[in-house]
């Protein structure tokens, strides 16, 4: 069989495109290109993430006391139901392998389901922020007002407001970021480890100053706001390539011979749910120990 | 020669749906552990003890999925380079950062 002979009968893959050898190089291609967007994406979340680093090892007691008021509850079940996701979302890949487009399309359905649960996770707990006056920016939090009537108790001195109290509902008539407890401070300073920044920072005139405080709990929240903002809107960019991909599964257009979509778009969704992996443990559980 | 269709692209039959729900059995508990060990006082042993369980446990948690579910496992080493080289990339963001600001005088810049 002569070469010209074989050139004009070659074998040709249906997902080939032109510009690739073979499957394998194609494959190759796709995949490093997937990881160096991931790369930068790492880069890009490693810049709040080192905004983080700074404050928290400057104040951890405020960040302590602001984490506590964070519901580890909903935090944890929504890193497990990310993990679900990231199962399902690796079956879709190994039944796209498999040619199997049924289970497929069951997956990725499974898989949007977690999404979007975790979505209304995130908003349950973005309401209770709301309510709690914990938004980090005036005249976003619910206005309350401030009821003439009320019986006015004694003005706690900020040290004694007790941090393991449910939070409550303060009058708060412009809506505004509220904080009254700074008991970890004067934990922090009873036990003597409190850091060269936080006697700077946490006290003027030689008293615990729940203004000065309260300005950096609201740092944590900023950022917090700005981390799991920034996340869930990389989720509903990933439910967006589900559905995409849904579609185009249903279709049948995925098998073993081709399945690079489903495996970069579980790469995408696989990087959204190693963020919150790191998001739970550093936003959510901060000082509980603390609380005895 | 014609190339055997069979062997032209990346081999993709290394998981088993077995393996990766031993994976996600594994991730499962870290995650129980992360929750249960922040409600133990470990600074005892040394003040901050708490943070560094906490983060050894996503490490291992990341290392998983990484490794198992986005099959860096079985993947090039071009592919180990770039995720490599990502976690390098942000350890020298963290380390320029931090020796600026662990080594600034007290009230200088300081919020």
């Amino acid at each position: 069989m002569s070469a010209h002979a074989s050139d004009k009968f070659v074998y040709h893959e249906p997902g080939l495109q032109h510009q690739f050898e073979d499957m394998k190089q194609q494959e190759e291609s796709v995949s490093i290109g997937m990881w160096l967007f991931l790369a930068q994406e790492i880069m890009f979340f490693g810049g709040l993430f080192t905004a983080y680093l700074v404050y928290r090892s400057r104040y951890p007691m405020a960040f302590a006391a602001a984490s506590n008021h964070l519901d580890a509850f909903w935090g944890g079940l929504n890193t497990l139901v990310l993990i679900v996701s990231s199962l399902t979302m690796a079956l879709t890949v190994y039944y796209a392998q498999k040619s199997n487009r049924n289970m497929q399309v069951i997956m990725i359905i499974l898989t949007m389901i977690f999404g979007a649960v975790f979505l209304g996770v995130k908003g349950i707990e973005y309401t209770d922020k709301y309510h709690h006056g914990l938004v980090p920016m005036a005249g976003l939090n619910q206005r309350v007002k401030a009821d003439k009537n009320a019986h006015h108790e004694t003005e706690k001195p900020c040290w004694e407001v007790d941090r393991n109290a449910p939070p409550a509902v303060h009058p708060n008539p412009r809506g505004e970021f509220l904080w009254t407890d700074c008991s970890l401070a004067k934990l922090a300073q009873d036990e003597n480890i409190l850091t060269p920044s936080e006697r700077f920072g946490y006290y003027s005139g030689g008293q615990i100053d729940i203004e000065k405080f309260k300005g950096i709990v609201r740092i944590f929240y900023y950022l917090y706001f700005v981390m799991t903002g920034l996340h869930a809107l990389h989720m509903i960019i990933g439910l967006g390539l589900m559905t995409w991909l849904l579609w185009t599964a249903w279709k049948g257009n995925y098998n073993s011979e081709y399945y690079m979509p489903v495996e970069m778009s579980g790469l995408y969704w696989h990087f959204v749910d190693i963020v919150w992996i790191f998001l739970f443990p550093l936003l959510y559980l901060l000082g509980r120990h603390f609380n005895h | 020669m014609a190339k055997d269709p069979e062997h032209v692209h990346m081999e993709h039959d290394h998981m088993t749906i077995p393996k990766y729900l031993g994976v996600f059995a594994v991730l499962v508990v870290g995650t129980i552990l992360t929750y249960w060990v922040a409600t133990i006082d470990l600074d005892f042993i040394f003040p901050g003890a708490n943070t560094l369980v906490a983060l050894l446990i996503a490490f291992t948690k990341m290392a998983c999925v990484m490794l198992f579910f986005m099959h860096v496992y079985w993947s090039p080493k071009l592919i180990w380079l770039a995720v490599v080289a990502s976690f390098f990339w942000m350890a020298i963001m963290f380390a320029f950062t931090m020796a600026d600001y662990f080594t600034r005088a007290t009230g200088v810049f300081t919020t």
